[in-house]
Formats: C-alpha cells, structure tokens, sequence
C-alpha cells in the first residue's frame, strides 16, 4: 500500500508539522499576552493602536496575512524562512484572536475579587496571577483550547509558502506517484491526512477537556457563579 | 508607495474582487440553507440522522479547511466526481461553511423555549403553523449574530480558494507580484479591499440584528 510505502516520509511532514504547530501555538499564547495587555492598558494612546492592529489582523483573511507576511517582510529587510514565515504570521493572527479570549476572561472576573487581592497585601503581578487568573481560567480555557486547535490547523498554510510539513509531503507524495505510475492516489492520500490532522485536534481537544474540569473544580463546590460562567456559543475562529 | 501603480492594477483587482464576492455570496446562500436543513435534523429525534449531522460537523470543524479544498479539487475526480476549479471552490466554502451554520442554527433552535409549543398548541396553530411562523423567526433571531460571524468569515475563507487556482482577489494580487514584484501596494490593496467587505457586511448585520432584537408583537 502506497501509505506503507512512503510511511517515513510521511511521519517526517508529520513531525513537522507537529513542531511547527507548537511554535505557533507558543507564539500566539505570547502575543495573545501581549495584545492583550495593550488592549487594557490605561493610556488611549497605546490601547488605540493595539486595538486597531488587533482588529485588523482578525478581520484580514490569514491566507492574506500568511502570504503578505512572507512578500512583504523581505521589502523592510526581514528575510525569514517559509518555516518561520508562516510561523510568524499565523502566531501573530493567533495572538489577535487569542488577546480578545484573554481580556474577555479578565474582565469576567468581578473587581470585588481584586480589591480582595489588594487588601491582603497581593500587589500588581502577585494579585493577578494568584487570584484573579485562576478564576478566569474556566472563562478562557474552552475557547482558547478551540484557539490551539485552529492553530494546529493553520499550520497546513505553510504548504503554500512549501514548508515541508504534512500537507507538502502528501502533495509531493502525490506528483511523485502520479508522475511515476500513472493515475493520482490524490483522494487516498489527502483522505488520510484528513484523518491525521481529526485525531491531532481531537486529542487537543480532549486534553483540554480534562484541564478544563482541573480548573472548574474547586470553584464549582463553593460558589457556581465565579466558576462556572462560560459564553453561551463558543467563540468562533475564521480558519479553521 | 505607487499610487499609479495601484490604480493601474484596480481594473485586474475589481475581477478578482467580482469573483470572490460570486464564490462568497453562493456559499453563503448555499451554507445558509443547508445549515438550517442540518440544525432541524439535529434536534429531528432520528437517531441515524442525528449522529450523522454530528459526526459530518465535527469532521469538518476538525481538519483544516485548506486540506479539505484540496481534497475535494484533487482527489474527487479520481472517485469520478469531477468540478471545475469554481464549482470546487463553491463546494469547499459551503462544506465548510455549513458545518458552523449547522451549529449556529442549533443554537438558535436551542434557544426557543418549549413554551412557545404549549402556547402556540393553545391557539390552535398547526404544527406547520407553529414550525414556521413561530420557531423559524425566534430560532433565526437567536442565531442571527453568530451565522453573521459565519458569513463574515466565509467571505475571509474564499482567499483559501486561491490555492487551488480560483481567480479570486488574493490570487489576482499574488499573480500580479509574481510580474512586476509590487507587493506592498498589492498587499495594501487587498487588505483594505477585505476590510471594506468585512466592514460592510458586519455593519448590515449589525442592522438588522438591532431591528430584529425589538421584542415582537406588543408596542
């Protein structure tokens, strides 16, 4: 069988694309922090243009960013890799998602409970990742665990830049083969990466199931309200 | 920045822009319905039905959608299922499109209440009656603003197509960078172009969601 066959090959565009989904998946997280302390920060004059840029980068297809950041980079100096092109351009849009996840679960967590932190002496960083970031934990997990799946996702556009990922190889598989031996096993092979890439962002989401209870537990017991808030449909991410 | 060279190359822009707006708006139409069709399966009760719709949606929410363009362009037409590069295009969109109407309309379905059905029983409407001139405008109310996301977003995904040859506005702007090496101007171009698209389409979606969101009936 022509999957058998090529079976190293196609484990190294799977490995790479698990590497680069992980860049990107760590590359959004940081500028989803980023973004998202420009977006709450006290002076308009730093929140205007992080919420533009944000906007911007949310509302322009990730095709298009994709590609612009690959053409356009070079004109300014910057020459990456298609690797750390498409890896540069999809954490960047990721962060744009991922700002909006983060604020929005700030901000779900009730100021009595930073004013809390404040009066037993938790100042600034300390009040803010001891109190109010494990209560806004149930808020941004489930859609911020769709945001790494839609990552992970997106790390098959760096098939168009010919990043030697698991989509490149499957397309390379396919000319070859069909140059070779006539007659394109194109549905089998592309069929079958179809089936990688479900189980890939199933075991995603299945781990982020679990954490997500870690994380519901222990303010489900004592109070339902601070725990439990959740958006009422799931956010919802352009690519995917 | 070479404002001639931009007008110049607007007329080769507004055909690419034609097309994915054509692509944009079929899905769209298309999506829409198939949506609805597959949210009244889902809640239908039909067990086989029922797992189907799901396991369909899940499918699609779980694979990249770049993969599934060309899965359905290269790899259809060695089962015998033949498209031209639009109609592949058109196909992708709605597959993908429709799987998130599918949920969006469930959604909306979910949030009519049942005792809409005790009251409608009451006054003796039908349950024809009661399906389109009772849930279908209350569902459609609720699902409003996420299938407005949906739609915005198939608009954004149409530049996926151009992967597969589809001359739509990003495989204009890439072809013409292959030419002439512009790829600031053509890039600028693009992005303001989509901005306006998405712009447009939220803010009439934020329209008629305001309109909508007046309580019916009673003033």
């Amino acid at each position: 069988m022509l999957l058998l066959e090529f079976q190293s090959f196609l484990l190294d565009g799977l490995l790479n694309t698990l590497f680069l989904s992980s860049v990107m998946i760590a590359g959004g997280t940081f500028f989803a922090v980023i973004f998202a302390a420009g977006l709450s920060a006290q002076s308009a004059w730093l929140r205007g243009p992080v919420y533009g840029l944000v906007e911007c980068l949310r509302d322009i297809p990730l095709m298009v960013t994709v590609l612009m950041v690959y053409f356009v980079l070079p004109h300014a100096g910057l020459s990456f890799n298609p690797f750390w092109s498409s890896a540069l351009s999809v954490s960047v849009w990721g962060g744009a998602n991922g700002a909006h996840i983060i604020r929005a679960g700030l901000l779900s967590v009730p100021s009595g409970q930073r004013e809390a932190a404040l009066s037993s002496g938790l100042r600034g960083w300390k009040g803010l990742f001891l109190v109010i970031v494990p209560q806004a934990m149930p808020v941004i997990l489930p859609p911020y665990v769709s945001l790494v799946t839609s990552l992970t996702q997106a790390s098959s556009l760096g098939a168009v830049l010919g990043v030697n990922e698991l989509l490149r190889s499957a397309q390379i598989l396919i000319e070859q083969t069909t140059i070779a031996r006539g007659g394109s096993p194109a549905y089998l092979v592309y069929g079958s990466i179809l089936v990688v890439y479900f189980a890939l962002c199933w075991s995603i989401s299945a781990l982020g199931a679990k954490l997500e209870r870690h994380f519901a537990k222990p303010y489900q017991r004592t109070n339902g309200k601070t725990g439990l808030a959740r958006p009422a449909v799931a956010l919802q991410i352009s690519t995917t | 920045m070479d404002f001639a060279y931009i007008l110049d190359a607007l007329p080769d822009l507004m055909t690419g822009l034609k097309m994915t707006l054509i692509v944009s708006f079929l899905a769209i139409v298309l999506s829409c319905l198939i949506g609805l069709l597959g949210a009244v399966l889902r809640t239908g009760g039909i067990k086989p039905l029922q797992y189907a719709v799901t396991a369909y949606v899940e499918f699609i929410r779980g694979t990249p959608y770049l993969v599934q363009i060309f899965f359905i362009f290269y790899g259809l037409p060695s089962l015998g299922l033949r498209f031209s590069i639009f109609w592949s295009g058109v196909i992708a969109l709605t597959a993908w499109a429709s799987a998130f109407q599918i949920e969006n309309f469930r959604a909306g379905l979910a949030a009519v209440g049942r005792g809409m059905h005790d009251a409608s029983a009451s006054l003796g409407l039908k349950r024809w009656q009661h399906s389109i001139f009772i849930i279908l405008p209350l569902a459609t109310r609720a699902a409003l603003p996420s299938a407005m996301n949906t739609i915005v977003a198939t608009v954004k995904n149409s530049a996926y197509l151009q992967a597969i040859g589809l001359v739509e506005l990003t495989f204009v702007a890439v072809d013409r960078i292959a030419y002439d090496f512009r790829a600031i101007e053509m890039f600028a171009s693009i992005c303001v172009i989509y901005l306006i698209c998405v712009f447009t389409i939220s803010g009439f979606g934020y329209m008629v969601e305001r309109r909508l969101s007046r309580p019916f009936g009673g003033r």
